[in-house]
């Protein structure tokens, strides 16, 4: 038994943080959350990134990555959490799993290396706006591209399956993936979609027509690799309230865009749970940090002759937000194993992660303002900083009314 | 992570597996069963199963050969627990002497104390009562008042201890006593090791609400016990005291969780006789639920996983307890939610018998007092752990 992080897996966020603290501390994040025109993309950082290789952690060896997994990934997503550090790291990271799992060999030469590296930005748009988190919640439509033969030969569906042989896609188009991958025109929106406009390459989810004569709605989910430059391709910038990232609508309207040969509605749940899983781990981190910046304070601020944290009304709250932040560590540690090892109940897992992670960010967030008194309800108190980002990704791959429901699903619906 | 057990862990679970399925009778493992069964009988039934566990080499798991332990591994101790849970086998008559009694006295116990005291108490020949509290010293055990006077080569006991478990079983108690007269709070105490059966010792019993009585208090008039039953030297009470409680490990969280499991899904099967399974307001507070228990047991298997590399749990086994009471409890507050009006009756509701459901619930409101209240629990938490100030 060995439920922990090896000596290695300490290492790398001691290192993350390490870096952080030295380089890109709040201050940092303070001028990037202010600067609302910017990008929110420091170049400085995200060169950083790349060359200490936090980007490649997922990445096979053989495409210049570290060939670790999602249980080192969740090390680093728990210090850029901590933080509140902006930045497609995440959405880059997700983008490369999409490759790594459903891309073909040819697609993981092209692109993986690039993305280990940081050479490309990447994001994901996996869902319209209100949608749910899964393929009802896709809000992109796909249709075989006109003019390449194998899209409209290969299978009932238009699509068929991989390999069917080569595209006369002409080069230079734009279009990743390579030759041999199968070119869908996409249509719909997908929102929000973070990073979109300094992303090269967005992986976008789609719903593919159903064979013929099927009722609709039975069609396939697609993954798309799409150049956003490509045309056909509206990038609508949204405004949020965290300037921890920046957030956009895609609009596509017959964007041409490659087809990940292993796509498939699973395809899509399990870069969703991976997604859902960073972001657990990310809030961890935001739930760590706002505890114990609120404990160093209230063990100092002195009311009433005495420091408030003496006080149980806060001890107490203080106590249960360690263990639930805790318990939040633990899970998003057990669901990245779990979808590392492939165990039985990675679906549970994935949703107990978010569910409890989302909720101890949001409460831990709450308690930095309320224990930090007036003070924690200013602009110029990092506090803010914190709580918007756990609100932002409270729904983001599933809030937890929506784990919840799933959990049940799971453990009520199927009890014999 | 490897979240697998050893090979040879896993063998111990085959034969462990194995024997249980041989020796805990089917009647045993219908849920109330042993609410049907009168006090002493239950506890004489449970006794002579817990000596053949011992005769077949399931006792003591975790403890060296020498005293009657089967010297396996942390991990063997925890699939102990978990398989016992899962063949819903009885629960020890022994509680207070196994978990803390017995690691106590291997630590710093005499030669004598060690071969005397340490295997009847695994055979349950010996039934071990605790005594801590009092009426006047709950939470706050320093304020004790059972005093012990020397008399020749004789400690000579006065007071009251309340809320002992056992103590209509019990054959001796391990008891705090104030022996330095006048001394205050943590000074002057003695863990003494009292026979009770004698004339100086009576015992009452205390029904609690949920209608059973497993504890009692425990009243001293001149009861008398040898100096050198005194476990970790005269005065020396209070540090034998904080090392005993320190053996309240977490390794067990495991099965705790294969426990409540077993409760939530007879809750879900509740839920659905009464055709509340499909109401999306419940389904989230079962969600809720089992996002703690899942959460428990990802912590039981971090616990484990400290005990095995020697480290010293501290004040983190406050949080082990509020996590796992706090989640046993909220889980019958969904039942009475799903219950809904039928709450009210004790009879069969929907064809089914919720009864030990129902007593079972009454039983998750201590579990948030003994053994520390959540408050206290809290309390460390926040000062020892989290550095707030007293």
């Amino acid at each position: 038994m060995f439920f922990a992080l090896t000596d290695e897996q300490r290492a790398l966020g001691e290192t993350v943080r390490a870096f952080l603290s030295g380089r890109f501390d709040l201050t940092a994040v303070r001028a990037v959350f202010e600067d609302t025109a910017g990008d929110g993309h420091p170049l400085e950082l995200w060169k950083s990134v790349g060359e200490q290789g936090w980007l490649a952690v997922c990445v096979p060896e053989e495409f210049d990555g570290l060939g670790l997994g999602l249980l080192d990934a969740q090390v680093v997503a728990r210090e850029l959490g901590a933080g509140a550090v902006p930045g497609p790291w995440l959405p880059t990271v997700l983008a490369g799993e999409a490759v790594r799992l459903a891309g073909s060999d040819a697609q993981r030469a092209e692109l993986l290396p690039r993305l280990a590296d940081g050479d490309l930005v990447a994001t994901v748009a996996l869902r319209g706006a209100g949608g749910a988190w899964d393929a009802s919640g896709v809000a992109v439509t796909a249709r075989p591209a006109p003019g390449t033969v194998t899209g409209i030969a290969a299978g009932s569906n238009g699509f068929g399956s991989e390999g069917a042989g080569g595209s006369d896609e002409p080069s230079g188009s734009g279009v990743f993936g390579g030759s041999g991958g199968l070119v869908g025109e996409l249509s719909g929106t997908a929102s929000p979609v973070e990073y979109l406009g300094v992303a090269n390459l967005v992986v976008v989810a789609a719903i593919e027509p159903g064979p013929a004569g099927a009722a609709p709605g039975a069609g396939e989910v697609g993954l798309y690799l799409l150049d956003p430059g490509a045309a056909g391709v509206a990038v609508r910038p949204l405004v949020g309230p965290d300037g921890t990232t920046r957030l956009a609508t895609l609009e596509l309207a017959g964007a041409r865009a490659r087809r990940l040969p292993g796509s498939s509605a699973a395809a899509l749940a399990d870069l969703i749970r991976r997604g859902a899983l960073l972001t657990a781990a990310d809030q961890a981190g935001v739930a760590r940090e706002a505890l114990t910046r609120t404990v160093h304070y209230d063990r100092e601020r002195i009311q009433f002759g005495r420091p408030v944290g003496s006080f149980q009304a806060l001890k107490h709250q203080l106590a249960d937000l360690h263990v639930a932040v805790t318990m939040a560590e633990h899970a998003v540690m057990y669901a990245a194993h779990a979808l590392d090892a492939g165990l039985d109940d990675l679906e549970l897992a994935v949703a107990v992660a978010k569910a409890k992670a989302s909720q101890a960010a949001r409460d831990a967030t709450a308690a930095m303002i309320q224990y930090h008194g007036g003070i924690g309800y200013t602009w110029e108190h990092e506090a803010h900083l914190f709580y918007k980002r756990a609100r932002r990704m409270y729904g983001a791959f599933g809030d937890p009314p929506a784990h919840l429901e799933r959990v049940a699903a799971l453990t009520v619906d199927s009890l014999t | 992570m490897d979240l697998t057990f050893s090979a040879a862990e896993e063998a111990f679970r085959a034969d462990l597996r194995s024997w249980l399925a041989g020796s805990v009778p089917a009647a045993w493992r219908e849920p109330g069963f042993w609410a049907g069964v009168p006090d002493g009988e239950g506890f004489e039934l449970r006794r002579e199963w817990e000596r053949r566990k011992f005769d077949a080499g399931f006792a003591g798991i975790d403890w060296p050969t020498e005293y009657g332990g089967r010297g396996g591994t942390p991990g063997m101790k925890a699939i102990y627990d978990e398989e016992l849970a899962l063949a819903r086998a009885p629960g020890t008559v022994n509680p207070l002497g196994l978990a803390f009694l017995a690691p106590t006295i291997m630590a710093i116990g005499t030669d004598e104390q060690k071969r005397e005291i340490i295997r009847p108490l695994l055979r349950c020949d010996v039934i071990w009562c605790q005594g801590f509290s009092e009426p006047d010293a709950g939470s706050d055990l320093a304020a004790l008042r059972t005093s012990g006077v020397a008399d020749g080569d004789d400690i000579v006991v006065n007071g009251q201890k309340v809320w002992t478990t056992n103590a209509g079983h019990g054959d001796r108690i391990f008891t705090m006593v104030r022996t330095e007269p006048g001394s205050q709070r943590h000074r002057g105490l003695s863990m003494l090791l009292l026979d009770m059966h004698q004339d100086g010792v009576e015992v009452r019993p205390l029904r609690q609400m949920s209608g059973a009585t497993e504890f009692g208090e425990v009243f001293f008039t001149d009861a008398r016990v040898p100096a050198r039953e005194c476990l970790g030297g005269l005065g020396n009470g209070w540090s034998t005291a904080m090392l005993l409680l320190s053996f309240e490990r977490g390794a067990s969280g495991i099965s705790q969780y294969t426990a409540f499991r077993k409760s939530y899904d007879e809750i879900v099967r509740a839920a659905r006789a009464l055709g509340r399974d499909t109401d999306p307001v419940l389904r989230q507070e079962l969600g809720r639920r089992m996002v703690e228990l899942e959460c428990l047991r990802y912590h039981a298997m971090h616990v484990l996983t400290q005990v095995e590399r020697g480290a010293d749990l501290g004040a983190e086994s406050s949080m082990t307890k509020l996590q796992w009471s706090e989640t046993y409890q909220d889980l019958f507050e969904t039942f009475d939610d799903l219950l809904g009006a039928d709450a009210a009756v004790s009879t069969p509701v929907a064809g089914l018998d919720i009864s030990a459901l129902q007593s079972e619930g009454f039983w998750t409101r201590s579990v948030t007092i003994w053994g520390g209240s959540s408050q206290v629990q809290r309390n460390i938490v926040a000062e020892r752990v989290l550095g707030l100030p007293r």
